[in-house]
Order: structure tokens, then C-alpha cells, then sequence
């Protein structure tokens, strides 16, 4: 004796926010319906386990006949199969594309390739989220990259329209793009205490200004390479400290400026050159691809880790990058204040991000 | 009216085949509300179209209930009665399939009529087909040879000519709420028809012209006055216990009343109502052919009579006292009989108030027996105290004391009352009430009997803020919120073979129960809200299989205003008269004017239902110029639209002016995702839609569908087949109305759905038949800040402003 069919159809289509984050989350309907009882919904409304688990298959269904349009979140408003009123679409849409931030801690930067996806398990192990919802999580990265890929404009925008995400999520996903894109190393030990969102907001940084779209609204080249013409210019800051005399004059200017101001005033003297040196050559390289995916670990192993060690704060970082930018420009002799300037500007808020107390 | 379908308009596909014929006259949009329709010429006409089988015993008789015409007084009276009478009688059967009617249509109810009857297909059984019983069941249309429909045009014909005259014997002239259907298995089919017998008030039945309002006017109905007997008092053909009306003390009233049409919008109701449903299953030997017959002949007797039992005991176990919409289905499998019997229950504040239940054993032996017979009458005396608290059921006390001496003082206003009455007030004053607190007694003699009272009590109590009925509307709710989800759910259950029926029972209970439980939680969002329409459906598609489909509404009401608000806007919404306008076809003197409104731009009216707001601005796409002359295109092609469909209707609009047109597709195809451009199309198997007004009748909407597939375990099995099904037939429905300019489906049913499945072979089938109304509503808010301006101005402008 069994239950054959069951199904319930609403002419408003019906949806539990609650099991559907359990959809989400990949679990199977049973663990569902167990996670349900823990919650105390059946004491609410005088349900039992059967109804319950009746209840959660016909969700789960109607979930999956739903994916195949959230994967493109613009025909879910036109298409007609379910009627589900616009606030609900736009809740379905926030949270399937929604993801978890150790799972993408875990991707970020890699290449959103077939063997990428193989190595889920692994993720899903390490992250205890299933590999259900891994999957959907990867394949969520790589639609949205696929689509942007190719288009020109705003890369923020596009995702903004193309999957119908509420801002902040948008954000990340470009964040997601841009490090896909550019294959920037994320994983390395020293790079783990950050979080996604320092790198998405660093991502921000450089999507605003450090790519052709920065610049240029109406280029044909899009938001997820950097600009060129601009990486090449960087070459041009190595003078600041190839130039001996205008190494010192700079670092006299600084700390003629910062003297008084901190507790650790000294460290900055003495290792003045030394992080100069390392910003700068940051700068000088980034004109190779290489050296681009190490843009992360570059700046926390010249910058913040000898920073860190002589225990700056972050008051102290920013009062030092503060100064060290400026008096650039009343070097006399140095004159590419402009890619300085854009240079320095995401460096300086990068660090700031990144540098944790 | 008389729905007597020419058997061979209807493909057989199984139970439940509506009475209403597809090719009877045309589609009549009105349902409950819709009192313009009633004209009798109407009604007249399409009985001689609809029905070959011409009858000459139409009993010319004066007046029926036997020998009391001697006692009827007054000759006003009398000649009333036969105007009525006559004017029904003119028709072949004076049935009607309206279950709601205008105030002071119904002067009496007798009760429900019922007959069954089964017969034997196996003549009409086409050989060649005969291997194959699914396939002989969808294609028996194929089969039939040209003296077939006279044949079950006969069958019918007796079935309703037994429905004439159980009415008769209630002392009634006609049939209201009256429904045929059929279920088949193999070669056996049971044929059932039901109504509700009813005296009818003359005033609606003359000739001539119609002035509704002045008809309405005149009467004013008590709320007590159809519950009143029809019958004569001395030559009950039934025994029931009668009473004095507890409303106005004049007439007698019935103890309980058992009806098949809608509570009447007058009618005086204490509490609340609910759903109540008999089940029940009996197992039943294979067999073949006449012997088959037979079998099933035989159970069915017994099958009522648990029916009606269940029904009785369920209805006292709720303190209450009558039930409406009354709908028994019997389904016939190779091994089983099924019946489910749903009502909405009521207190009719002037039927006397139900004795409890009281139960005996048959066989007072042991201490243990006693102990248990006294513990389920305790818990049975507790069940009624808390569902009369549920239901709100608290009949005024004062009425109760009257009762014991009922001839004095009331009958002095019955004179002033007198007016209109026509019913058989002389009544012998001979009070045959047996006392007011008799209780229904249940005889514990056998296990079946325990089983039963178990049944009883275990039927699980509505979760806090949910009702439920199986009409139209709840008394005691009127307040509604625009808020309505309509649903339709089906479970498939798989049975054990070798099963008792007492085993069965309990399945086929549990599985309604379950359902119901199911409905209760997915909907629990709404609360407080009511199941509306609950409109279960059961079938034995294949042995051992039971296939439950229920389609209802759930409507959010407001409690706060629950009992202020009362009976006002509930008779606002069912009480309105028809206008032009609101017609499917309009009426050739202002067809100019208001027609090609609605059809005028397909994609500014879908606008109407999903943003009223947006109205303006479609207008402006298109220059004065460009809507005339599509007016003038659309009145042209208007007859074809409505019989061949949207699709040329589209097609041409694109012609007539593409300007909108085209704007709005490269509108959409760029990027507008963010407003969404499909239609808001609502649903409800009412005939209203909560707080909005029907302001334009587009027709009827009726398809079939067919669905197979050979990858069901893809699809995700049988419900995810299902499932999808369903709701692209529900998506489906709506394109179609939104293509006519509509943006809801009022009385919406699932008339069919029959599915088929071999898992084996991965396939599985489905036939669905869905109809419903197709209108243009307009939200009563809305209604009132639009209304200042175009009042004023010509009906042109203000018919402009809706269409388009």
C-alpha cells in the first residue's frame, strides 16, 4: 500500500522560502523533511510527518522544474508555465544564485574549467557543504561568466541585467568573473585569512579602475581584462626606484611628513626602501600575465607582512600610504603623476582592506 | 435548464460526465449571479432542441403530495401552485443545474432526489475493440452504431422521469441543483442523477419581457421561508420529525435538511459551516457481464444507506443540522465500489437543534463492553460541545422553550405576514414532534459498527484558522480578501489485494483525510482563510488503484470585520443584475460601441488585470487613428475571434496597427526583463472574484488535453508527469484567457482527468478536460476612483477606458 502519485498544483505557484533553502542547499528530500520537524513547523500547523514529507516532494518538483528557467533568470518573468509573483521571483532568483563564502574562497581565481568541477568533492569535503549544492554554486560561477564574457559594458551591469540580481550580489559576481578571468592565486596559505569579500572588494577596485571600461565607457574592450596600455605605463614608475636620487628625496618627503605622527615611525624609516621597492616592482611587472595571478600574495608578502610584523596598525598603514602617494607629486623630476595616481588610488585601498589588525 | 445531452455528443471517457452539454445552445457565462439569464423562453427553447425523446405522459395533473390538495386552502393559494406548476410543467423535466438562485426563487425545499442506475454496455461493445478495455473506454465514440444514443437517450429518460417523481412524492414540482454523471468500468456503468426537489415562486416562471429588478423587488423572502415542508405533514413518504419553524413558528420545518444546491443568500444560519464527507469502500466479487450488474445492483442499496448514516452521524457529531451542495459519487472498479459523499454542513437557525448521538450496545453482557460503550459516548458528547464552540454554534436558548407549546402567540403574525405565502401552512395542528432533545441512536451490534464510530471520531479536527465547504460560499464569512489561490491536487493510492472493508474503509478515509490534511498545510500562508469549492473526485482508474483529484479555492478573509460586515456585501456580491456589457455577445444597439473595446489591443487589456496603472500609458503608443481603424478590423473578424480563437485575432492585429505592436516587442525583447510582460490571469471555480467586479463575459472556455510520454522515470515518475501536466494545463488556460483580452477564469473545473500509467514500459497517459469562463474583472477600489470621470461622458468613453 503506497502512495503512488501525489502532486499539488497551485495557480499561484506555491514556495516555501524554507525548503527551498533546503533545495538549495542540496539536501535530499528525507534529511528535508527531518531538518522540518527540528524546525517545529508541524507543532504550527498541526502537520504530521506524512503530510510533511508530501509537502516537501511536491516543493522539491516544483524546484526542479524551476531550475532549468533560473539559469536564466530573465525567462522566469516571461515565462508562463508558473505564475509566481514578481517578489518571489526575485527571492527565487537572489537565493539560487546566493553562494557560500567558504565554497568560493575555495574556487575564487581558478579556472571555471570541467576539471575544476571535478575536484567538487574534495571541496565539499573540505567545506561540509554538499556536493549538490557545490555543483550548483560552480555552475552558477561559470553561467554567469560565460555570459559576461563576451559582452561589452559595465561588467556589474551586465550581470545585474542578464541574471536579475539585486546589487550587492551582482557586485560579487563580478568580483567571481574578474578573478575567474584573470586567474589571480587565492589559495595560497598566506592568502587565507581573507575573505571573499576583501577580495571582492578589491575586485571592485580594480574592475573601477584599473580596466579599459574604467577609462573608457564606449571601448569595445570589456570590464574583465586590465587595461593594457596602462600595465605598460606602470614600467614607467621603476624611476621612482631605480633613480637613487629620487628614492631619497622621497623618502625624506615622507618622513618629513609622518614624523611625530606615529608610534612606529622608526620601522617606517628604516623599511622605507624596502616597501617602496616592493610596491613599485609590483607595478613593474604586472605587465606580464604571470605576475598578475600573484598580484595578492605579491602585496602581502612585500607589503603587509613586513608591515605586520613590525605592528603597524591600520591607522598607521593608511597615514603611511597617505603620504608616501602624495609627495610623489611634488618630486620634481617625476612626471607620470596620472598612472601614479590611478596606481596607487586601488593599491592603497587593496591594502587597506586587506591589512587586518 | 434540462440538461439532457444526446448521449453521443459526449465522448465516453468516464465517471463523471457533466450534465451540461457543449452543444446545447449557447455558452451561458452567467452562473449564480446572473439572474437576466433566467428567462423562461430561454430555457424553453432549449429543451426542445436538446431532447429527442419527446414525452407525452407529462402529467397534467393539478396539484401533486397525493390526496392533500383537499387540505390546501385558499383558492389563491391553490391557483398559484398551479400557475407555477403549469409553467414548469410545459417542460419536459423541470429540472434545473442552477444551484443558487435570486432571494425568493426557492419557496420550498423538500430534499435531495437521487436515482441510480446500472446498466450493461456490452450491446453497444464494439468487438473489434473488445480486447482492450482502456482503449475501448477512450474510443467507445468510434463504436457506436446509429440506434446507440436513442438507447441511453432511454436510459436517461427513465432515470429522470424516477427523479420527477420523487420529487412529486416530496410534494415538489421541480429539480434544482440537478447533475447526471457516469462511471464506467468495463462493461458496466452506473448512472446517476441527483437533485434537490423545490417548490419555485411563480414570479419568475411568467412570460413576457424581463424586469429583474421589479421581480426581485417584490418579494422579499424571509430567511426561514424555503426550509418550510413542501409536503403534507399527514402523508410524510418519509418518517422525519417536524417541528415548528424556530425562525418564524408558522410552518413546520423538517428535523435535518439535506440539500444539492447552495445555501441561499436569505437563508438564517447560526456559526459557521464546514466540510463533512462519507466514505466509503466495499469490496466486491469479479464478475462479468449481467452477473456483474447484478452484484453491483445489490451493493449499491447498501452503499447509500452508509452514505446517508456517516453522512447523519457526522453532521450531529458538528451540532449542526442541514447540508448543502450535496454531492454523492459512486465509482465502479472490477473489485470494488467506491463512494464519497461531501456536503457543507450548516445550522439553519430554523431547523430545531440536532439531539446528540447516542449509542447502544446491542448485546449488554460484560462490564468491559459497558465501560467501552460509555467511554465512546463521552467522548462523543465532547466532540459535539467543542465543535459547536468551533462552528460558533450557539442557537439562541429562548427559541427552545416556545417549542413546547407551539400554537399560540405566533399565529397572529403569520397573518401579517401572509402576503406571499403559498406553502401549506393549514397544517393539522397536531404537533408530531417527539420532543425537541431525541437523540440519534447508534446500534453497536457488529465490528463494522465499532469500526465506524472509530471512523467517526478519528476524523481529525480543521487546523485553527481554516474552513472548508464545497459550495460557493461560507456562511458566516463575507469579508474576503482579494487574496485567492486556486489548486487543484491529485494522489494516486496503490492498495494491497485481499483487503477487508472494514481495511478499505480506513484506507480510502485515511487517503481523503490525508489530503485534506495536505491542502490545510500547504495553504497555511493564507490563514485566516477557507477552502472554498473543495471538489473531491475519486476514480478507480485500475484495480487497486484509488485516484483522488480535488480542485477548490482558498480565499483570505478578514477577521475582524467577520461579523460586522455580515450578510450586506455577501449579497452585494452575489446579487447583481447583469448589464450589456458584461455580456459574451453584445447586444447589436450598442455593439459599435462597446465591443471592439476589449479586443482592441491584446496586450493593453492583459494590462488591465497586472497593472491597471499601465492602461494610460498603452494608449498613448498608438495615435487615435491607428485604434480606429483596428476597431473597425476587430469588428469585422469579431464572430471569428470568438469561435476559431486568439491566434488570427493576434495575427491580425499585428496588421492593423503595428505601430504598438512592434514598439512593444522591441520593447520587450531588449531589456525589460525586470517588469514582467505574461499577464496575471486569477483562477477560481466561483463565480466571483473577491472584491472585483466581472465586467465583461468573454465566453466559454473548454479544452481537452492529451498528454503521453514514453521517459516517465525522466520526467521524474508519475507525479513529476503529472505534475508538469497539470500545470501547463493551468498555464494553458490562462494564455487562452489573456489572448481573449481576459485576466481571470471564473467557474473553473477539471471535469476530466484520467490517468493511465505501465511503468513497466515507462510510459504513462493522461487525458485532462478543463472549462471555465473567461471574464474581465476590474478590482471594486479601482472600480471607484475610475468611475467620477467616465460617468459623465458618453458610454463610448467610459467603455474606452476599460478596453484599452
Amino acid at each position: 500500500m503506497s502512495v503512488e502519485l501525489d502532486v499539488f498544483v497551485g495557480n499561484t505557484t506555491i514556495m516555501d522560502k524554507e525548503v527551498y533553502q533546503l533545495w538549495l542547499n542540496g539536501y535530499t528530500v528525507n534529511d528535508a523533511v527531518k531538518f522540518r520537524i527540528e524546525g517545529g513547523v508541524m507543532e504550527e500547523c498541526e502537520a504530521s510527518a506524512e503530510v510533511l514529507l508530501s509537502d516537501t516532494m511536491d516543493q522539491y518538483r516544483t524546484f526542479q522544474m524551476c531550475e532549468r528557467l533560473l539559469h536564466h533568470p530573465a525567462k522566469l518573468a516571461n515565462q508562463l508555465l508558473f505564475q509566481i509573483p514578481p517578489d518571489r521571483q526575485a527571492m527565487l532568483i537572489e537565493r539560487y544564485y546566493a553562494f557560500d563564502d567558504s565554497f568560493v574562497r575555495e574556487v575564487l581565481g581558478k579556472k571555471l574549467s570541467k576539471g575544476t568541477k571535478k575536484d567538487l568533492d574534495d571541496v565539499s569535503l573540505k567545506t561540509g557543504i554538499t556536493l549538490k549544492s557545490c555543483r550548483r554554486q560552480f555552475d552558477n560561477f561559470k553561467r554567469v561568466f560565460k555570459v559576461v564574457e563576451e559582452l561589452k559594458g559595465p561588467l556589474v551591469e551586465n550581470i545585474r541585467q542578464h541574471f536579475l540580481l539585486p546589487d550587492q550580489l551582482a557586485g560579487d559576481y563580478a568580483a567571481i568573473v574578474f578573478f575567474a578571468n584573470n586567474r589571480f592565486e587565492t589559495g595560497k596559505k598566506k592568502l587565507l585569512y581573507l575573505t571573499f569579500q576583501d577580495f571582492a572588494f578589491c575586485a571592485g577596485q580594480l574592475i573601477n579602475n584599473w580596466t579599459v571600461g574604467a577609462v573608457d565607457n564606449m571601448m569595445e574592450d570589456m570590464d574583465v581584462d586590465l587595461d593594457k596600455e596602462f600595465l605598460q605605463d606602470l614600467k614607467d614608475l621603476k624611476i621612482l626606484i631605480t633613480d637613487k636620487d629620487l628614492l631619497d628625496q622621497h623618502k625624506s618627503l615622507v618622513c618629513t611628513a609622518l614624523r611625530g605622527k606615529t608610534n612606529v615611525f622608526n620601522e617606517m624609516e628604516a623599511n622605507f626602501k624596502n616597501l617602496s621597492r616592493g610596491l613599485v616592482n609590483i607595478a613593474a611587472k604586472l605587465i606580464n600575465a604571470k605576475d598578475v595571478r600573484d598580484f595578492f600574495i605579491d602585496i602581502v608578502e612585500k607589503f603587509i607582512e613586513p608591515c605586520r610584523s613590525d605592528k603597524w596598525t591600520s591607522i598607521d598603514v593608511n597615514l603611511y600610504l597617505t603620504h608616501y602617494t602624495n609627495s610623489v607629486h611634488i618630486l620634481d623630476t617625476f612626471k607620470y603623476h596620472a598612472v601614479w595616481t590611478r596606481y596607487m588610488g586601488v593599491i592603497k585601498s587593496c591594502i587597506l582592506r586587506m591589512y587586518h589588525d | 435548464m434540462e440538461c439532457v445531452p444526446p448521449c453521443s455528443d459526449r465522448p465516453g471517457f468516464g465517471e463523471e460526465t457533466p450534465g451540461v452539454p457543449l452543444s446545447s445552445g449557447p455558452p451561458t457565462p452567467l452562473r449564480a449571479q446572473t439572474f437576466s439569464s433566467f428567462s423562461p423562453s430561454k430555457s424553453y427553447s432549449r429543451q426542445s432542441s436538446s431532447s429527442d425523446t419527446e414525452l407525452s405522459l407529462t402529467p397534467k395533473t393539478g396539484m401533486g403530495s397525493g390526496g392533500s390538495a383537499g387540505k390546501e386552502a385558499g383558492p389563491l393559494k391553490v391557483f398559484l401552485r398551479q400557475q407555477t406548476q403549469s409553467a414548469l410543467e410545459q417542460r419536459e423535466y423541470p429540472f434545473f443545474t442552477l444551484t443558487a438562485f435570486p432571494p425568493g426563487f426557492l419557496l420550498h425545499v423538500g430534499g435531495v432526489v437521487s436515482a441510480r442506475s446500472v446498466k450493461l454496455l456490452d450491446r453497444i461493445h464494439n468487438p473489434a475493440l473488445g480486447n482492450n478495455t482502456r482503449s475501448y473506454k477512450l474510443l467507445d465514440w468510434n463504436s457506436f452504431t446509429a440506434d446507440e444514443p436513442e438507447t441511453r437517450d432511454a436510459w436517461w429518460e427513465e432515470i429522470r422521469q424516477e427523479i420527477k417523481s420523487h420529487a412529486k412524492a416530496l410534494g415538489c414540482h421541480a429539480v434544482v441543483g440537478y447533475s447526471e454523471s457516469t462511471s464506467i468500468c468495463e462493461e458496466v456503468c452506473i448512472l446517476s442523477a441527483s437533485g434537490t426537489a423545490a417548490i419555485l415562486s411563480s414570479r419568475f416562471m411568467q412570460d413576457g419581457p424581463l424586469d429583474v429588478e421589479h421581480r426581485f423587488e417584490e418579494v422579499v423572502s424571509p430567511g426561514c421561508g424555503f426550509c418550510h415542508i413542501p409536503y403534507d405533514e399527514l402523508n410524510i413518504p418519509f418518517p422525519a420529525q417536524l417541528t415548528y419553524c424556530y425562525c418564524c413558528r408558522r410552518y413546520k420545518v423538517p428535523d435535518v435538511l439535506f440539500t444539492t444546491i447552495d445555501l441561499p443568500t436569505e437563508a438564517n444560519v447560526t456559526g459557521k459551516g464546514c466540510l463533512i464527507q462519507a466514505r466509503l469502500c466495499r469490496t466486491k466479487k469479479k464478475a462479468q457481464g449481467e452477473g456483474n450488474a447484478t452484484a453491483i445492483s445489490n451493493l449499491l442499496p447498501f452503499l447509500e444507506y452508509e452514505l446517508h448514516t456517516q453522512l447523519m452521524n457526522k453532521l450531529k457529531l458538528r451540532g449542526m443540522n442541514a447540508l448543502f451542495g450535496l454531492r454523492i459519487q459512486i465509482s465502479v472498479g472490477e473489485t470494488m465500489l467506491l463512494g464519497l459523499a461531501s456536503a457543507t454542513g450548516v445550522y439553519l437557525t430554523a431547523l430545531p437543534s440536532p439531539g446528540g448521538i447516542q449509542i447502544t450496545g446491542k448485546t449488554p453482557s460484560d462490564i468491559t463492553y459497558e465501560q467501552h460503550i460509555s467511554n465512546m459516548q463521552k467522548k462523543i458528547n465532547d466532540t459535539i460541545t467543542k465543535n459547536k464552540e468551533l462552528y460558533e454554534i450557539n442557537p439562541p436558548e429562548v427559541v427552545e422553550e416556545i417549542i413546547g407549546s407551539p400554537i399560540p402567540e405566533p399565529r397572529q403574525r403569520s397573518r401579517l405576514f401572509r402576503s406571499h405565502s403559498e406553502s401549506s401552512d393549514e397544517v393539522s395542528e397536531l404537533d408530531l414532534s417527539h420532543g425537541k432533545k431525541d437523540a440519534f441512536v447508534l446500534e453497536i451490534d457488529d465490528t463494522d459498527a465499532v469500526e465506524d464510530i472509530h471512523a467517526l471520531l478519528t476524523d481529525f479536527s480543521i487546523p485553527a484558522g481554516f474552513y472548508s465547504c464545497n459550495t460557493e460560499i461560507m456562511p458566516g464569512i463575507q469579508n474576503w480578501t482579494s487574496a485567492i489561490q486556486m489548486f487543484t491536487s491529485v494522489r494516486v493510492f496503490r492498495l494491497n489485494t485481499n483487503l477487508t472493508n472494514q481495511g478499505l474503509n480506513k484506507i480510502f478515509s485515511d487517503l481523503c483525510e490525508n489530503l485534506l490534511k495536505s491542502l490545510y498545510f500547504k495553504l497555511r500562508s493564507m490563514v485566516p482563510c477557507c477552502l472554498c469549492h473543495l471538489n473531491f473526485t475519486v476514480a478507480i482508474p485500475e484495480d487497486e488503484l484509488i485516484q483522488v483529484a480535488v480542485t477548490a479555492v482558498a480565499m483570505s478573509f478578514d477577521k475582524e470585520q467577520t461579523l460586522e460586515n455580515g450578510k450586506q456585501s455577501g449579497e452585494k456580491t452575489l446579487i447583481k443584475a447583469i448589464t450589456d456589457e458584461q455580456l459574451q455577445f453584445s447586444l447589436e444597439l450598442n455593439a459599435e460601441t462597446s465591443s471592439p473595446n476589449p479586443l482592441s489591443s491584446p496586450k493593453g487589456l492583459s494590462d488591465v488585470g497586472s497593472h491597471p496603472s499601465a492602461r494610460a500609458s498603452s494608449v498613448d503608443y498608438s495615435s487615435f487613428a491607428d485604434r480606429c481603424s483596428s476597431w473597425i478590423e476587430q469588428l469585422k473578424l469579431k464572430a471569428h475571434t470568438i469561435r476559431r480563437g486568439s491566434v488570427k485575432t493576434t495575427s491580425s492585429m499585428e496588421k492593423a496597427s503595428p505601430l504598438p505592436e512592434g514598439r512593444s516587442r522591441s520593447l520587450r525583447s531588449n531589456r525589460s526583463y525586470s517588469g514582467s510582460s505574461v499577464a496575471v490571469v486569477k483562477m477560481t471555480p466561483l463565480s466571483f472574484i473577491p472584491g472585483a467586479k466581472i465586467i465583461k463575459y468573454l465566453g466559454i472556455i473548454n479544452m481537452f488535453f492529451i498528454r503521453e510520454t514514453t521517459s516517465l522515470r525522466e520526467e521524474g515518475g508519475v507525479s513529476g508527469f503529472l505534475h508538469t501536466f497539470i500545470a501547463e494545463v493551468f498555464a494553458m488556460v490562462r494564455a487562452h484567457v489573456a489572448a481573449l483580452g481576459g485576466n481571470a477564469v471564473v467557474s473553473y473545473s477539471m471535469k476530466e482527468c484520467v490517468f493511465m500509467e505501465n511503468p513497466n514500459k515507462n510510459q504513462a497517459q493522461c487525458l485532462i478536460n478543463v472549462s471555465g469562463d473567461a471574464v474581465i474583472f476590474v478590482r471594486e477600489s479601482e472600480l471607484e476612483l475610475t468611475s467620477v470621470q467616465p460617468q459623465s461622458a458618453t458610454t463610448q468613453t467610459s467603455n474606452g477606458g476599460e478596453g484599452t
